[in-house]
């Protein structure tokens, strides 16, 4: 094994550089590489912290981004206003897939003609979401749709739905940082989920039970409000009326007829409910719901769980229930307060990386780009199989709760091995390998000749956006075989048949996989 | 030999170990022969200690309707309640039917088993007070420890009376996430398919015989105190003893190509390779049929049953000379209600049926608690299949029968009742 004698007396960053650091490249300046001082100036730990959990990974363009705003906070208010951001490489997507402009009736005619398959449309939106994720400038908005897509959760998959999926999702992005009680209005007689939880088919007589169960057990207000079964099924009988003639016309519309008309009574909501059209007390119900301490209990407590820790502290829950029915369901100073409190700030990698975040940061941080597809088997198709090896294809979860948003539920082993699997096949560059481009392995290094244990620092700024650890360094060079100080340039085998084992012992660590 | 040996001062969660663990670092030891109860075992190397029984776990998810799986058709309540759904009498699969029950016709596959007796069917079981929340309802299953904090699944309890460090003891063959069941203290192994149980770049290229990457990984891994610093140790350890499972041959065209299907092929692979595995869970979804569960013409139920019946039966014929110890049951969170509602489908309900079938099983009848005998059906609205079986009684038979594990540990609080179905119960 080749061996160089360090020219100076090392001196390998570890974890007291990235506290010492904190807001400055005081690592980098002792690494003898002036281009990567000047340039790769790091956020500080609260920063990436907070940038790294509403966003899709803390990327050196972000990271720029967010010192051009002044700062993570400031960084994050701009956020919380998308519309005022432009996004352009985010709005072009929508013309990769031509199939998500149509409309219901044109998604219909074609699948029933077998042209193209209401699964296909719904692979191009679960594809959609996935490149949103990846390239969106709005990355807190993704991330407050995804959250709010999977607290409604209608499965691609569910019988019909491809119909008006893709419209139920941009419902929700529309409305994923306006209140809580606008979502809750749209979605609930939106035509995707009636179809989804049975309330599309639902009538007087026999009222299905489903939806009208689920929209106070997930949707708002939660087991624990107390409700029995006279409440679920009056629950049920005011949503009746909101049909849609599914697999003839898809036409959605309000049926009088159906509509169950005798006085209703859920937890404390009562109605006369005397008119067969029933919409006036449905938008009455929802704003009962959206309002009730219940919900903003149970709202306060899935938002800390998805954004500070699986066991959020009772009093952080309380304070943004507070916040949440103070400001009138109002989602953005639910948000403010959840990250300007200190449950949040002591949270720095308390959080398990899910599939689908992992695979989208593996893009972001591993600098690859997708490109616009000009074929079905171009890499801009491929991206739900990849989220699928790992566990989770986006907008799959086949059941009413959405997919788990505790992490301890994407810390198994079939999960960990999926991970491992595509961090290891994209650090080769081997799958996907058309419309796509991979950073060449020589675009890493930080100078024509360096050293091995500066090649690994540089490495984890730029991926991990911190100075390597020791653990880490030791890791790499146990990965590679290869010595910290060795000299490694553009001909050496860890940039050459090795890299791959290199790359991917980034992402396959605690500081990629937990956030 | 490249994981970690459990005992070994890397891992926190292999603190606590037992008897099996004791035997498993003998066997470490080198080759030898040890008596196991009155069964003698000869062990390589390396090679995990073989498990003396199996139980499957087959969680029907969504809410199973087992009056149509099973059907009361003594019962008149039963079709008053469901004008268009019900199934008549005279459709029912040949051979099975008793006088009151008989079995969907769509179960077909599983008449061979139903007449050798090896195939039983326990009615009106289910949790003790009705629960009509998916998700809270299979949590409540899952874990089995009413009055409990403690998060536990009662596979891993199971489990854990017999812990030998090894994560193959209990598997679970998923598509996402963990069932319940299996979560817990003790680490065990999940995979998604067992051609993908492996570790990416630990390969025939990573020439260095101590494993570079296998070493990589532990140093960034051994140390991490999170639940998926766990995961990761489980997986190092679990996919060096596994290669017995993966080599065994997969017989999954013969099973139809569902998930069910490809899980439990997945499942007699793993028997078959005599890893040491005691425990699988594999699940079976899409039972939440509000809508267009359907007849005998057509619905959602044909299907299900079709698939499940002939997985079933394709995974009894695949078990080769481990078929002797492996015994099925399947689950689900709750039953469905008795009266159809208006789309052909069936709400959230009480009561179910348990299939149980294979080693020790006293089949090829039908059992419902003796002295509460069947409570007939009604068709109000709110009517379910009144719950006279503890479900965690069926479990208990089995894991008392198979295991020999204390029930008290597995089934905390319960006071057992035998209902009869296993042998030496």
């Amino acid at each position: 094994m080749p061996s160089h004698p360090p020219a100076t007396t090392p001196r390998t960053p570890g974890r007291r550089t990235v506290v010492a650091g904190a807001g400055l490249a005081v690592g980098a300046a002792t690494l003898g590489s002036p281009a990567l001082a000047a340039t790769r100036p790091l956020l500080s730990t609260q920063a990436r912290h907070l940038v790294g959990r509403f966003s899709y990974g803390v990327t050196p363009a972000l990271a720029r981004e967010v010192r051009g705003r002044g700062g993570a906070r400031a960084w994050f208010d701009w956020q919380l206003s998308p519309g005022r951001i432009s996004d352009r490489q985010g709005d072009a997507l929508l013309g990769w897939f031509p199939h998500l402009s149509w409309s219901t009736s044109r998604i219909a005619a074609e699948n029933d003609s077998g042209r193209v398959g209401g699964w296909e449309v719904m692979a191009d939106y679960q594809n959609w979401l996935l490149l949103r994720r990846m390239k969106s400038r709005h990355q807190v908005l993704e991330t407050m749709t995804e959250f709010w897509e999977n607290h409604f959760n209608v499965p691609v998959s569910a019988d019909g739905v491809y119909t008006y999926r893709k419209h139920y999702g941009d419902v929700i992005r529309a409305r994923a940082l306006d209140s809580f009680e606008s979502l809750l209005q749209a979605v609930s007689v939106h035509p995707a989920m009636g179809m989804y939880l049975g309330n599309a088919v639902s009538d007087k007589d026999h009222p299905n039970e489903n939806q009208g169960r689920e929209l106070l057990e997930l949707h708002t207000v939660g087991l624990a409000a107390g409700y029995d079964e006279s409440d679920v099924v009056d629950s049920a009988r005011i949503l009746t009326g909101w049909r849609v003639d599914m697999w003839d016309t898809w036409a959605a519309f309000y049926d009088r007829g159906s509509h169950y008309r005798k006085p209703v009574h859920v937890l404390g909501f009562r109605s006369a409910n005397g008119s067969g059209d029933g919409r006036k007390v449905t938008r009455e119900y929802l704003h009962y719901l959206a309002h009730h301490p219940a919900t903003a209990q149970h709202l306060a407590a899935k938002l800390a769980v998805a954004f500070v820790s699986d066991t959020p502290p009772a009093s952080l829950v309380r304070h943004l229930a507070h916040v949440y029915l103070r400001h009138g369901t109002q989602i953005r100073p639910v948000l403010r307060a959840l990250v300007d409190s200190s449950e949040f700030r002591h949270s720095v990698g308390e959080k398990i990386r899910d599939p689908e975040n992992d695979l989208v940061a593996t893009y972001r941080l591993m600098g690859v780009d997708v490109a616009k597809p000009t074929d079905p088997d171009r890499a801009a198709h491929q991206l739900l199989w990849q989220a699928s090896t790992m566990g989770m294809m986006p907008m799959s979860w086949p059941a009413p709760n959405g997919q788990p948003i505790a992490g301890a539920a994407w810390a198994s082993p079939s999960r960990v091995m999926g991970s491992m699997s595509t961090h290891y096949t994209m650090a080769g560059g081997w799958w996907p390998n058309k419309g796509i481009h991979y950073p060449k392995p020589t675009s890493w290094l930080p100078a024509p000749t360096t050293r091995f244990d500066h090649l690994v620092d540089h490495l984890a700024r730029q991926i991990l956006h911190r100075p390597a650890s020791d653990t880490l360094q030791q890791a790499c060079r146990e990965a590679v075989a290869t010595g910290g100080h060795e000299q490694v340039d553009k001909n050496h085998p860890v940039m050459l048949w090795l890299f791959p084992r290199l790359l991917t012992t980034f992402f396959d660590s605690p500081d990629f996989l937990r956030r | 030999m490249t994981s970690a040996a459990p005992g070994g001062d890397c891992c926190p969660e292999y603190a606590a170990l037992n008897r099996r663990s004791v035997l498993r670092g003998a066997l470490a030891l080198g080759g030898a022969t040890f008596m196991v109860g009155s069964a003698t075992v000869s062990a390589s190397a390396s090679s995990p200690t073989p498990a003396s029984a199996v139980l499957v776990v087959l969680s029907l998810r969504g809410g199973a309707d087992g009056l149509s799986l099973v059907v009361p058709y003594g019962d008149p309540g039963y079709y008053n309640a469901r004008p268009t759904i019900a199934i008549p009498q005279g459709q029912l699969l040949a051979g099975t039917t008793d006088g009151f029950f008989g079995l969907h016709p769509k179960l077909a596959p599983l008449s061979a088993m139903w007449n050798a007796g090896s195939l039983a069917a326990i009615h009106a079981t289910g949790l003790t007070v009705a629960n009509r929340s998916h998700f809270s309802a299979m949590e409540e299953v899952e874990e089995a420890d009413p009055g409990s904090s403690a998060r536990i699944g009662w596979l891993n309890r199971l489990v854990s009376t017999n812990s030998d460090g090894s994560p193959l003891q209990g598997v679970g063959i998923v598509n996402g996430t963990p069932p319940t069941e299996i979560s817990g203290p003790v680490p065990l192994m999940t995979i998604g398919s067992l051609d993908d149980a492996s570790i990416a770049a630990d390969d025939q290229w990573d020439t260095d015989p101590a494993g570079k990457r296998r070493r990589s990984l532990h140093t960034l891994w051994d140390h991490d105190r999170s639940a998926l610093g766990v995961a990761v140790r489980s997986t190092l350890q679990a996919t060096a003893d596994l290669t017995p499972a993966v080599a065994a041959v997969d017989n999954s065209a013969s099973y139809g190509g569902s998930h069910l299907g490809q899980a439990l092929a997945a499942a007699a692979r793993i028997i078959r390779g005599n890893v040491g595995t005691e425990v699988i869970t594999v699940d079976q979804g899409d039972w939440d049929m509000h809508v267009d569960l359907g007849n005998l013409d057509g619905g959602q139920m044909l299907g299900n049953a079709d698939d499940l019946a002939t997985s079933l039966a394709a995974f009894f014929g695949d078990l080769g000379d481990q078929a002797g110890k492996v015994t099925l049951v399947t689950i689900s969170e709750f039953g469905r209600r008795v009266l159809e509602n208006g789309n052909r489908g069936l709400d959230h309900g009480w009561g179910n049926v348990m299939f149980v079938a294979g080693a020790g099983v006293k089949g090829g009848r039908y059992y419902v608690d003796q002295q509460q005998g069947w409570k007939p059906l009604s068709d109000d609205l709110e009517s379910d299949l009144h719950v006279t079986t503890d479900y965690r009684n069926v479990l208990a038979e089995i894991v008392a029968a198979r295991f020999g594990s204390p029930v008290s540990k597995v089934f905390p609080g319960l006071a057992p009742r035998t209902i009869g179905f296993m042998q030496g119960a």
